[in-house]
């Protein structure tokens, strides 16, 4: 048994809409302790519906999950879900923040009302993501008055408050103007270096030859391939990747 | 922008002589001019104001007893005095929760002292009349109104059949009724209601129509707050592991409070203007109290006096009122645009 | 098998509801044996015996007190109609004067809204009734009265007749309800987007025109609601008539049951009336929100 060494094992995953369009396709793949998978792919493909699934946003037909070694089947019960959705972090595309929150509220009030801890803990260990974040002076501000990257900065650092064994990001860049795109991942480097386990959706290949173990590469909600990085971006197994790559880097 | 300048070029002179302009100026002006002068040589020096100084007790307490009108005195002034303190209060949030706590003592407060606590005997709440007892009708029925309201507005927004469409009838049926027959219904019908020898007093019975009409609205109101917050903001409390209470009183409720307060400040206005309904239906409030006096043949004839006067309180409390929404509105803009 | 958690609350729900319905009705029903009133509609038929200041049919204390229901439900038509009529030029009039260039008239738009808005509506119906028409002259030696005259009689328009309380009434509702439809005006004419005026100026229309052929029709579909919402509340409002002695529905309800004693069925009765009203306004203002609908849709095909 392999499984238990693997934080992620999808199994025959699939949905559909009523429109009997398959959103995922029997997708099977798994990820191991500390690794990066990078998920690339055209817009329709079913990244996002598939990194939702891990975390129960999104509801799945067939097929099974195992996250951190917790079971979740098609209409996988709550108490599962909730107890996934403690250790397993998420960044969105739009950042998501509570805009009538300060940032230091924004990242306390998880910690403390979910996980219980205390006020005075809880803010000392925000504060210092902060500062890993570069943001600590804006600590008492609101998110309207952040930019977008920095935004997206206290976003990560909200989901590392409750000290996640995994993070799902959600194209986290693509809201982004151009040159606010590296102050994010840059964040988003160290955190893979301090061997944080990731699922990144995004379409940054820089990134991905840089810091990621394997790289999947989804279309019509299947699984194309799954290459590491220099395999992938060099010299792709499969047409349809090549395909998209020579679009997307000209 | 004035277009005018757009078509000019640079230096020329910008004189915007409309003869139309000026004559209606002109007309307005003398219009303006002509009745305020008229305004105040009739207040100053032909209207009869002794129907308003000779009553101020019984405008602001109505039939009180008069050796305990300190009672209902002592609430007017803490609510005045919470009013400037609110209002006037530009600290941060931190500092904000004693003047909360205040807020919530408010009508326990007003019920205390004005039904008789701290005394030897207790006083009827039908004794009280005035003012005082506008502001006794219109906080006691928020207090309840309000989280009856939300209530209702959440249950408006549920995934349950029933629920939703037992709250949804309920908003939709009060709010196409008018005041008054809601206000009947409670001094007339609700007696019949009640079991043999259970008798609620007037005063509660017009807090409870009220507050039954009112909620409806306010669950409105507290409706359209919640359909305009995004789905992804419910997703991110999701992920961040909250369950669905938590959700709906740290990320939802707030939210939609804010979006909500132009609307519900409007709502507690109307609520203070509509107590005078209960003039119709025999409580002796602001305006009965009044009517009550020019029925008196000493102030016979006196009835500019009165409306003016009474124009100027309404005036002046719902002028408070919008004041202490803007403070609101400007305490939770968290949007920035006031920051 | 497990019942699902929702499923449960429903079934709470529907009990205790029921519960507290039937606790309700069941009081009710002993204290009508109580009181030795019973439930029947049977009196309707009976003569009513008292007399009506106010009817557009033809009434006299003799008839039934079902015909003074409806002479009074007549009358609440014909107030909320004439003051819907007069109550929407206001509101239009003091609306646009809110986007005037000038800044007298701006003045007087804010001053006008935001003082009648911070007023009760019953203040300033006794105003308009106690001070205003009962303060006028009795001028029936006029010599215009032929065509226009007003006095504590009412108002005199060459051989129309307004009752005095109609007329406190018909100004009170008029000028209370055109704040309001001022706001639905100037927050439609807001909702297009400025790029519009600049548009119509720069092809050479007037302010006037460019007002009425361009602004005015595209911010239709966000007035007509705020207007229906009015007119709603303007019906509602109408039944503060009591308090100036017009005979609407509500102040004849309210005499038939003080007379009968039949509270639940004359209430039964009120709010029948009150809901036929509003299938009525609502009905009107879904047709004319149709037509505009309709008709912008050609427009843009």
């Amino acid at each position: 048994m392999t499984f238990m060494k693997n934080i992620i094992n999808v199994v025959n995953l699939s949905k559909s809409y009523s429109a009997g369009i398959k959103a995922l396709d029997d997708i099977s793949l798994d990820v191991g302790k500390g690794e990066v998978l990078v998920v690339m792919g055209p817009s329709g493909s079913g990244k996002s519906t598939l990194i939702r699934t891990f975390n129960g946003l999104e509801s799945f037909d067939t097929g099974y999950l195992e996250i951190l070694g917790i079971r979740l089947d098609p209409n996988g019960d709550e108490k599962n879900i909730r107890e996934i959705r403690k250790r397993v972090g998420m960044v969105f595309q739009q950042f998501n923040l509570f805009p009538h929150l300060s940032i230091l509220e924004n990242i306390t009030l998880a910690p403390i009302k979910v996980q219980k801890r205390q006020k005075i803990e809880a803010q000392e260990h925000a504060l210092s993501l902060l500062s890993n974040m570069g943001i600590l002076s804006h600590a008492n501000k609101y998110p309207s008055q952040l930019s977008g990257g920095e935004q997206q900065r206290v976003a990560i650092a909200r989901s590392l408050a409750l000290k996640p064994d995994l993070l799902l990001f959600d194209e986290p860049t693509s809201a982004l103007d151009p040159e606010r795109v590296n102050e994010v991942l840059d964040a988003m480097r160290d955190l893979a270096k301090k061997g944080m386990a990731m699922v990144v959706v995004t379409h940054e290949v820089g990134f991905a030859k840089e810091v990621a173990d394997r790289v999947l590469f989804m279309d019509a909600g299947r699984v194309i391939e799954i290459s590491k990085p220099n395999i992938f971006f060099q010299n792709a197994k499969e047409e349809r990747s090549r395909r998209f790559l020579n679009q997307i880097i000209k | 922008m004035d277009y005018m300048k757009f078509f000019s070029k640079k230096g020329d002179v910008r004189i915007h002589f409309n003869i139309y302009d000026i004559i209606l100026n002109f007309l307005i002006l003398s219009i303006a001019t002509f009745s305020s002068v008229k305004i105040i040589v009739w207040s100053f020096f032909e209207a009869n104001w002794s129907v308003v100084s000779k009553n101020l007790a019984l405008f602001t307490f109505g039939s009180y007893p008069y050796h305990d009108r300190w009672r209902p005195s002592i609430w007017i002034i803490y609510l005045l005095i919470l009013c400037f303190f609110t209002i006037f209060n530009k600290e941060t949030k931190k500092k904000r929760r004693p003047l909360v706590f205040a807020w919530g003592l408010f009508v326990p407060t007003g019920l205390f002292l004005v039904c008789g606590g701290l005394g030897k005997y207790p006083i009827p709440i039908s004794y009280l009349g005035g003012l005082s007892l506008t502001i006794m009708l219109t906080s006691c029925s928020l207090l309840f109104s309000f989280p009856f309201g939300i209530f209702l507005a959440l249950c408006r927004q549920s995934e349950l059949f029933l629920v939703r469409n037992i709250s949804k009838l309920y908003i939709d049926f009060m709010r196409s009724f008018p005041l008054i027959t809601v206000l009947f219904f409670g001094q007339l019908l609700i007696p019949l209601f009640l079991p043999n020898g259970v008798e609620v007093n007037r005063v509660a019975r017009a807090v409870f129509a009220f507050t039954i009409f009112l909620s409806a609205y306010i669950a409105e109101d507290f409706r359209c707050g919640l359909q305009s917050i995004p789905v992804s903001q419910i997703e991110a409390g999701k992920v961040l592991g909250f369950n669905d209470f938590q959700i709906t009183s740290l990320i939802v409720l707030p939210q939609a409070f804010t979006i909500a307060l132009p609307a519900l400040t409007n709502q507690v206005i109307g609520l203070f203007q509509n107590t005078s309904l209960m003039s119709i239906l025999g409580l002796a409030e602001l305006l009965g109290i009044s009517r009550s006096l020019l029925a008196n043949p000493e102030f016979i004839g006196s009835y500019l006096e009165v409306y003016i006067w009474l124009g100027l309180i309404y005036w002046l409390f719902c002028t408070i009122i919008a004041m202490l929404g803007r403070y609101f509105e400007y305490q939770l803009d968290y949007d920035g645009n006031n920051r | 098998m497990r019942i699902s958690k929702g499923i449960f609350v429903q079934i709470t729900l529907a009990i205790s509801l029921f519960l507290l319905i039937f606790i309700l009705f069941n009081n009710l029903y002993v204290n009508l044996i109580n009181k030795q009133i019973g439930f029947t509609f049977n009196w309707l038929l009976r003569p009513a015996g008292f007399a009506l200041s106010e009817s557009s049919l033809n009434y006299s204390p003799s008839n039934s007190y079902a015909w003074a229901l409806f002479v009074g439900w007549i009358n609440s038509l014909k107030i909320i109609l004439s003051s819907l009529i007069f109550s929407t030029l206001l509101g239009i009039i003091v609306g646009l004067f809110s986007k005037s260039k000038n800044k007298l008239l701006r003045k007087f738009s804010s001053i006008y809204v935001g003082l009648i808005r911070q007023i009760p509506l019953l203040v300033q119906l006794m105003f308009w009734y106690f001070v205003v028409f009962l303060g006028f002259n009795n001028s029936n030696n006029d010599h215009y009265s032929h065509f226009f005259s007003v006095s504590n009689k009412g108002i005199n328009i060459l051989n129309l007749n307004l009752t005095t309380e109609f007329s406190a009434l018909l100004f009170g509702l008029s000028v209370f309800t055109g704040a309001y439809i001022a706001e639905v005006i100037r927050g439609g004419i807001n909702s297009v987007p400025s790029g519009q005026w600049e548009a119509f100026k720069s092809v050479g229309l007037s302010e006037i025109q460019g007002v009425f052929y361009i602004i005015i029709p595209q911010s239709l579909p966000a007035i007509i609601p705020g207007l229906t919402s009015q007119y709603l509340n303007l019906a509602k409002n109408s039944t503060l008539a009591i308090a100036v002695g017009y005979a609407d529905i509500y102040a004849i309800s309210d005499t038939v049951i003080n007379q009968t004693g039949r509270a639940i069925e004359g209430f039964l009765i009120l709010l029948l009336s009150f809901l036929f009203l509003n299938l009525i306004i609502t009905y009107a203002m879904e047709f004319l929100n149709r037509f505009v609908i309709a008709n912008q849709n050609r427009r843009i095909r």
